[in-house]
């Protein structure tokens, strides 16, 4: 890289449930090795992990706990403590619960309940499409009280997140997580990887963890 | 404290077609007018990658030949292309009958999944798909038109024929049965550049509570304007508007966010 740093080996948890090849793309295009991770023994080559997630809770939650990188997944993330990005449902997952789908369980890493936007007038459900975040605390290129538009997807949000977990706010009739951090973990509920600009700041900044 | 931030969405409308080109099949960029009279207009995503320059909220891209995408390797190449070279949030629709080809084409790239005729067909699609991707993949697409003297009724593009379906009782149907969002076309109103057709915008928009793109019409920017202020539109997607002028959603844009209209002017 430009400024001599070790290259950047990003790892995608690949479990069938996620746009991978979009956000393969974007970290590409931010100067990053890709690679897929499906085994365990892939996350050796990574510095960074991903784990995305398009589609119900429930299935998700069920497709990760099948594809065996849990324990691995726990080992990098809470063990090692190394950089790991949670993007929609793949930040979800690092909840407790959702109120889609009861009955599943979360990873717990980060905690909470993820909860369905109750909506209501002028807030219609889902919400889709560009929003703006208010970054509380400064990430990568971001400055603490600066706004950038993201773009969004979902149903259901993280809501209640711990004092100080919060990185980036979003309103959608309540108040909610965009962007959580605790640690070395980071999750964002939109897709930094559609976001044009904007998303590969998020990227980039993940990148110089 | 304002409910939501959530922008207004501009969103230009790939309409694909095969063509046989130098002893190969391609997929062709079309324009049509009242769902005929097609014209090519040239290669999607090189038009994609101006629209991705000129700030598109989205893309929807749309196979108008119905062919089942299942096997369909000019659409599913072209989806992995526009996912791979451009970073913009992508629908894709046309031959969609399956729960399995929505996985198809998630799997090449795409964002949401728009259905049509196979949900009317078959709403039980809806749901189940809803279930596996979530309400925000499942996106219905509604075609429409105005017999004279009559209540807009759903449109049944593989057959050319309306029917007997009334335009908000299937929209409220289809929101029943999982849709995450609507596109809603006005089929008259299709290339003709005179306007959205706000009634029927503004009746589907009340009688639901997700999201409704409106389409069908536009010819100035004062249209899609209108399909915020009037019609209420989270989205307005154009195809024939943005294939024909240079710097288009650019200036769009520019009158959209000065009618007072919240709108993403940069990233």
């Amino acid at each position: 890289m430009r400024d001599g740093r070790a290259k950047r080996v990003v790892g995608i948890v690949d479990y069938k449930a996620g746009n991978i090849q979009s956000i393969e793309n974007a970290f590409m295009h931010v100067g990053a090795t890709v690679l897929r991770v499906r085994s365990a023994s892939e996350l050796e080559s990574c510095t960074h992990v991903v784990l995305p997630g398009v589609g119900a809770f429930g299935f998700c939650a069920q497709r990760l706990s099948a594809s065996g990188l849990t324990e691995s997944l726990r080992c990098w993330a809470l063990t090692e403590q190394r950089p790991l990005l949670g993007i929609c449902v793949g930040m979800q997952l690092l909840g407790d619960r959702s109120e889609e789908s009861p009955s599943a369980e979360g990873l717990g890493w980060i905690g909470g309940t993820i909860r369905r936007f109750p909506g209501g007038a002028g807030v219609r459900v889902p919400h889709v499409g560009w929003n703006t975040v208010r970054f509380e605390r400064s990430f990568g290129t971001f400055d603490r009280g600066t706004t950038a538009d993201f773009y969004f997807d979902h149903s259901f949000a993280y809501h209640d997140p711990k004092a100080g977990e919060t990185i980036g706010a979003c309103m959608h009739g309540v108040r909610f997580s965009a962007m959580v951090a605790a640690g070395n973990i980071t999750a964002v509920q939109f897709h930094p990887e559609k976001s044009q600009s904007a998303g590969l700041k998020i990227l980039s900044g993940f990148l110089s963890q | 404290m304002t409910a939501t931030l959530l922008k207004k969405r501009l969103i230009p409308k790939l309409l694909i077609k095969h063509r046989q080109m130098a002893g190969r099949e391609r997929p062709v960029l079309v324009t049509t007018k009242r769902y005929s009279e097609v014209l090519d207009v040239g290669e999607p995503v090189s038009q994609a990658k101006i629209y991705e320059a000129q700030l598109a909220d989205e893309l929807i891209v749309l196979n108008i030949d119905g062919t089942p995408i299942a096997g369909d390797e000019v659409m599913l190449s072209l989806i992995e292309r526009l996912a791979s070279e451009t970073f913009m949030p992508l629908a894709v629709g046309g031959g969609v009958r399956t729960v399995d080809d929505f996985a198809l084409l998630l799997e090449h790239g795409a964002d949401k999944v728009c259905v049509n005729t196979n949900a009317q067909l078959e709403p039980d699609l809806i749901t189940a798909a809803a279930d596996r991707f979530g309400a925000q993949c499942v996106v219905v697409s509604i075609d429409f038109r105005t017999e004279a003297a009559g209540a807009p009724k759903v449109l049944r593009c593989d057959l050319r024929q309306t029917t007997e379906l009334d335009v908000e009782r299937w929209a409220v149907g289809a929101a029943l049965a999982g849709a995450g969002e609507l596109l809603v076309t006005d089929a008259d109103r299709d290339g003709t550049g005179s306007g959205l057709n706000i009634a029927v915008c503004k009746t589907v928009i009340d009688a639901v509570d997700i999201p409704v793109i409106v389409s069908g019409g536009c010819g100035r920017a004062e249209h899609f304007a209108e399909g915020f202020h009037l019609g209420g539109a989270d989205a307005v997607a154009a195809g024939t508007f943005f294939c024909f002028r240079d710097q288009n959603l650019i200036q769009t844009r520019a009158h959209i966010r000065n009618a007072g209209i919240p709108i993403r002017m940069e990233t």
